[in-house]
């Protein structure tokens, strides 16, 4: 495989407040190309499992971008919901999105076009902040401004909620690939871990691993590393903290001089490396080995609050 | 007479009319055929003397069909078009766009799904059988690859590209780079700006994009050793102006083509302000881009800087004197000493040999501040002129208030830029060594402030 092709198959977009996404050449930290996300920040991005598409999810909307063209307009525009949409993903066949917004619901869309059987609506109580897929595709995770989390089987329609910490907002959650752990982050700063038992037809339980006091304020996102080794947290005291899944210590803090908010990250499959999304324009990737900063992607003109990335595992040499 | 109740006068006048103002010459295609005017039956009272002749007499008359004048030629310059216009074609040219993207409304599901579809629709993926080897990304396999990627110099300047930005003005340029080979040099590349940015900034693109389009030319690794000059648009570099200053504005010019030249002599240019004090407790722990032959560079120049910066700090407290102008309100700014010892700064007018001088500006009295009460000093703003403006802030007493601030005020200076670095650079010396309250609390109050402003537009989404 030549070089070049190697390069386009990682991806990482960023977008946020300057209305634009930006794609990057991720080893040389050149944008190769830049979209226009009109009239509306970015509040999620996601990549489609084919690596065809990206979705932006903003103000009203989720607009497709298509990765191999060099137009600067969407392909697709999903509308017709009030508010933020505030998350978005995939199917991993990519069957279905998912989206959950600020008008208090979590929405499955049939991808399919004309086709409205997997069309499914999940009403909650406050406006959604985060929604992620269980690796078993058939149960989501949603997260809400009232504190409250609910697992939403989509196969049963059966939901469960739980409420970590009262008086709090539910700002990212995250699940493990192997389905084992979910992470959750409030405005608080807590970061709460549940261990996944999932019975062989029925709904899965959560039940209180740990509790992590992980900043001293705002909690952004989190993420589980794909080797399910690994946990960060974003957070508005300006930095990203890595914690270490077997008793939840602090491995290191990401930290940089002139970094502000942190808003987002993303892991390398083999989870050597991370991905960041900051309020100071700059998008970085650090080495996890070292806590060194590897790249900087720097192009926007205000704050990056999304970003999505995606890289193949190649399967391991023996040698390595 | 020929008025406008004339239908003579009127229709001759609509016919020449169209014709002048056509450049096409359509018009004049379609009309001169039939003149309707000479068609009209006439009164020999009221018909208007043009119709009656002949249109080959006309044609002797060279001034007669002049369709080389243009209506447009009365204004001067090209009309404008309205407004209406231009947001017809503005909404033509979205609509164009959007036509290009589907758009997909939400529709609820009609039918409701049967429990056996919900099943059949979302099955749940068995996990048990998934096996996980250990396995390499792609990334890691691309950063092994070039594990040591030169630093681009310019890549600071490539947030300034226009073309990547929506919703910001922008400024297009057509640059000719010397320094390529014969073939490439003859086009011109195009660089788009965001109007903001300096020359200095544009400069620091246009190496950017080079070293990405033409990898296989070298570039020095700083802007200084280039400078833009005016250009034809064959590429000839016009060398009776000096090259554009580097700290305008570059929508401050409106020259399509430029020339990206080397010079002989890499210019140095002013510290960009505001200006960093060296400190005297720079911590180098800062993780940076792992390129440890590069850290190794840049820890070696950190502490010549911090060495150099100490032997000044050294000197900082020995009394100088400086001759700068002092920038009022109302009164233009007059001549004054400032004389900076570690104890105090004083003011101390110059003594006008003008009369008028003396009159608008010898009003300045002698001051004498305490180097315990001021709080701040930096370069406000340098301007092309080679001179710079800097503040000094200073705190004033207030007997009753106790162990608050007191009133903050300040002051603006002019001088050249050599000699307002220098005043900033010593007072900032002072400071640091003195580290007196009130300066701390100043410094705290201002983060203060500015804190709550970044708290204040970057709240949560």
């Amino acid at each position: 495989m030549t070089n070049s092709s190697n390069s386009d198959q990682v991806i990482l977009a960023t977008g946020g407040y300057d209305h634009t996404i930006k794609l990057w050449q991720v080893n040389s930290g050149v944008c190769r190309h830049t979209a226009q996300h009109t009239e509306s920040q970015v509040n999620a991005l996601a990549i489609t499992p084919d690596k065809q598409l990206l979705a932006a999810a903003g103000h009203q909307h989720i607009r497709m971008y298509d990765l191999m063209s060099n137009s600067t307009s969407p392909v697709i525009n999903y509308e017709g919901m009030t508010k933020n949409v505030s998350s978005v993903g995939f199917h991993e066949e990519g069957k279905w999105m998912f989206t959950g917004g600020e008008d208090c619901s979590a929405r499955i869309w049939d991808l399919r076009s004309k086709n409205l059987q997997c069309q499914r609506i999940f009403q909650v109580s406050s406006p959604v902040n985060c929604v992620c897929l269980h690796p078993n595709q058939s149960e989501l995770i949603v997260g809400d401004q009232g504190g409250i989390i609910h697992l939403w089987d989509l196969k049963t329609d059966h939901n469960e909620q739980l409420i970590p910490e009262p008086d709090s907002s539910i700002q990212s959650v995250s699940i493990d690939p192997e389905g084992k752990m979910v992470a959750a982050v409030n405005n608080k700063g807590s970061c709460f871990i549940w261990s996944i038992t999932t019975a062989e037809c029925g709904p899965s339980k959560l039940s209180p691993r740990h509790h992590i006091v992980a900043h001293r304020c705002y909690a952004l996102s989190c993420s589980l590393s794909p080797d399910s080794k690994l946990l960060v947290t974003c957070s508005a005291d300006q930095t990203a903290r890595l914690w270490e899944t077997e008793n939840f210590s602090l491995v290191m803090e990401l930290k940089h001089g002139t970094q502000r908010w942190v808003w987002d990250a993303a892991f390398s499959a083999d989870s050597k490396y991370l991905l960041t999304a900051c309020s100071d324009n700059i998008a970085r990737l650090w080495n996890l080995d070292t806590g060194n900063i590897e790249r900087e992607y720097s192009g926007h003109q205000k704050a990056i609050t999304a970003l999505a990335y995606s890289d193949t595992p190649v399967q391991s040499t023996p040698n390595l | 007479m020929a008025l406008y109740d004339n239908k003579h006068w009127l229709l001759s006048h609509i016919r020449k009319s169209f014709i002048t103002s056509d450049d096409s010459g359509m018009c004049e295609a379609v009309m001169i055929c039939d003149n309707i005017a000479k068609q009209l039956p006439v009164n020999k009272y009221d018909c208007y003397p043009c119709v009656e002749q002949d249109e080959e007499e006309d044609d002797l008359d060279s001034m007669a069909q002049s369709f080389d004048l243009n209506s447009d030629l009365q204004f001067g310059l090209r009309r404008h078009r309205s407004n209406t216009a231009q947001r017809l074609e503005k909404m033509e040219a979205e609509k164009k766009k959007a036509a290009n993207t589907i758009h997909v409304k939400w529709i609820t599901n009609p039918v409701p799904l049967s429990a056996e579809a919900r099943a059949e629709l979302f099955p749940r993926k068995d996990l048990k059988n998934t096996k996980r080897e250990k396995q390499v990304s792609l990334l890691t396999e691309l950063l092994a690859k070039f594990p040591d990627m030169p630093e681009n110099p310019f890549k600071d300047f490539a947030r300034m590209d226009g073309n990547a930005q929506v919703g910001v003005s922008t400024k297009r340029y057509l640059i000719f780079i010397t320094m390529l080979n014969e073939n490439d040099r003859r086009y011109p590349m195009e660089v788009v700006i965001i109007s903001s940015a300096k020359i200095l900034d544009l400069v620091g693109l246009i190496c950017w994009k080079c070293s990405i389009e033409y990898p296989d030319v070298p570039l020095k690794d700083s802007v200084n050793h280039y400078g833009l000059f005016i250009a034809e648009d064959d590429g000839a570099v016009d060398w009776d102006f000096p090259s554009l200053d580097s700290r305008e504005v570059v929508s401050k010019f409106g020259f399509t083509y430029l020339a990206l030249v080397e010079r002989d002599q890499a210019v140095q240019q002013d510290e960009t302000y505001p200006l960093l004090i060296e400190s005297l407790s720079l911590h180098h722990s800062e993780p940076g881009p792992s390129s440890t032959r590069a850290q190794l560079e840049n820890q070696l120049e950190e502490d010549m800087n911090r060495i150099r910066g100490h032997i000044k700090a050294i000197g900082a407290p020995v009394y100088q004197s400086f001759n700068v102008y002092v920038l009022n309100k109302v009164r233009a700014r007059s001549e004054i000493h400032l004389g900076i010892s570690g104890e105090k700064l004083e003011i101390f007018p110059v003594i006008q040999q003008r009369v008028s001088a003396r009159l608008w500006g010898g009003k300045q009295k002698a001051e004498t501040f305490s180097m315990e009460d001021v709080v701040s000093c930096d370069v406000t703003e340098h301007k092309s002129n080679n001179r710079s403006t800097f503040r000094l802030v200073y705190c004033q007493k207030k007997g009753s208030t106790g162990d608050e601030l007191g009133t903050v005020k300040h002051r603006d200076f002019e001088s050249e830029t050599t000699v307002a670095s220098d005043i900033v650079k010593k007072v900032n010396h002072i400071l640091e060594v003195r580290q007196s309250d009130k300066r701390r609390e100043y410094i705290a109050s201002r983060e203060r402030k500015s804190h709550r402003k970044k708290n204040f537009h970057l709240g949560p989404r």
